[in-house]
């Protein structure tokens, strides 16, 4: 951890509200990203990310720095994911809201507020159509695969993490990393190509 | 190498995380058979589409975490702040204002007659 890192989480542990922050600021994508690709509904989403955060806020002073700040608070991401999604799966899903996602994101996401696409040109109507249902097929492929696996494609495939941080994550060993996410990465590769024809 | 053990391969070959030899075995194999070509093709393309998926926070994704916590704690934490002309933090006008009357004081005091002195 580098001396910068270390002078922040000591002022976020007394409440510094800078520092909380600048925290959001560094890790804000990462972990709604995490939190999107997982439960696949944006509103879910944007309220389990900021009870993310109101966790990390609270529980701080439990953060020992045996591992990196960053995989520490992708494990409370996923943790909160995982209770999440267990209390969906015993609610009725509303398949709209994906599709509403996927939308958005075809009308630029300026209706739901979002940042625009970091592009440097206007895309065509029909390319980002194109997207927007290449975007909604990847996902629902993803929502097809069980939670460990599902948490294993968004952490390596998605976020780029390393596997020594997926293991701080998961707490799993590499060679275990490894199989999980080759059987999840086939899994997505067969519902493309049923999907896809 | 069968069919079997070349799909198995698949993510290691792309990750460049497999041993020569058996990089090597993959790569003959798939020399000679169309349909792994044709499925790393499709496991490749999957992996691509995959890379494409990260999503930004929303714009107010920071004000609502704030409020979150201004709420739980009753209003300890991220509460407003008050400032002068928008900018100056209340504690640092507060300590300018103390500094500047203890040295009003310390001044006033040197100024201050001494006492009266019986004629000689």
């Amino acid at each position: 951890m580098s001396v910068a890192e270390r002078l922040l989480i000591a002022r976020l542990k007394a409440r510094d509200e800078d520092a909380f922050n600048e925290i959001v600021r560094l890790h804000g994508d990462k972990v709604f990203s995490l939190v999107y690709r997982m439960i696949g509904n944006r509103a879910e989403a944007e309220d389990l990310a900021q009870e993310v955060f109101v966790t990390v806020f609270k529980t701080v002073d439990s953060f020992r720095g045996e591992s990196k700040f960053s995989t520490w608070l992708l494990r409370i991401a996923a943790n909160h994911c995982k209770n999440r999604m267990k209390y969906l799966s015993r609610r009725p899903t509303d398949g709209a809201a994906f599709d509403e996602a996927a939308e958005e994101h075809a009308a630029g996401g300026a209706a739901a507020g979002r940042a625009p696409p970091v592009q440097g040109h206007i895309e065509a109507p029909d390319v980002l159509l194109e997207a927007a249902e290449m975007e909604r097929m990847m996902q629902a492929a993803i929502e097809t695969l069980e939670e460990d696996h599902r948490l294993l494609i968004v952490l390596r495939d998605v976020e780029e993490l390393s596997y020594e941080e997926i293991g701080e994550v998961t707490g799993l060993a590499e060679g275990t990393i490894k199989s999980r996410l080759h059987r999840a990465r086939m899994g997505i590769k067969e519902y493309l190509a049923k999907h896809t024809r | 190498m069968d069919h079997q053990a070349a799909a198995d391969s698949f993510s290691s070959y792309l990750e460049g995380d497999l041993p020569e030899e058996v990089k090597l075995a993959l790569e003959q194999h798939l020399g000679t058979c169309i349909q792994c070509r044709t499925e790393l093709a499709a496991f490749r393309q999957a992996l691509g589409g995959l890379g494409t998926l990260r999503q930004p926070a929303p714009e107010r994704f920071l004000p609502q975490i704030q409020r979150q916590i201004f709420l739980r704690s009753k209003g300890r934490f991220f509460g407003r702040r008050w400032m002068l002309f928008g900018r100056i933090p209340f504690e640092w006008v507060s300590l300018v204002m103390i500094i500047a009357m203890l040295v009003y004081y310390i001044a006033a005091l040197r100024g201050a007659p001494t006492a009266v002195h019986p004629a000689p």
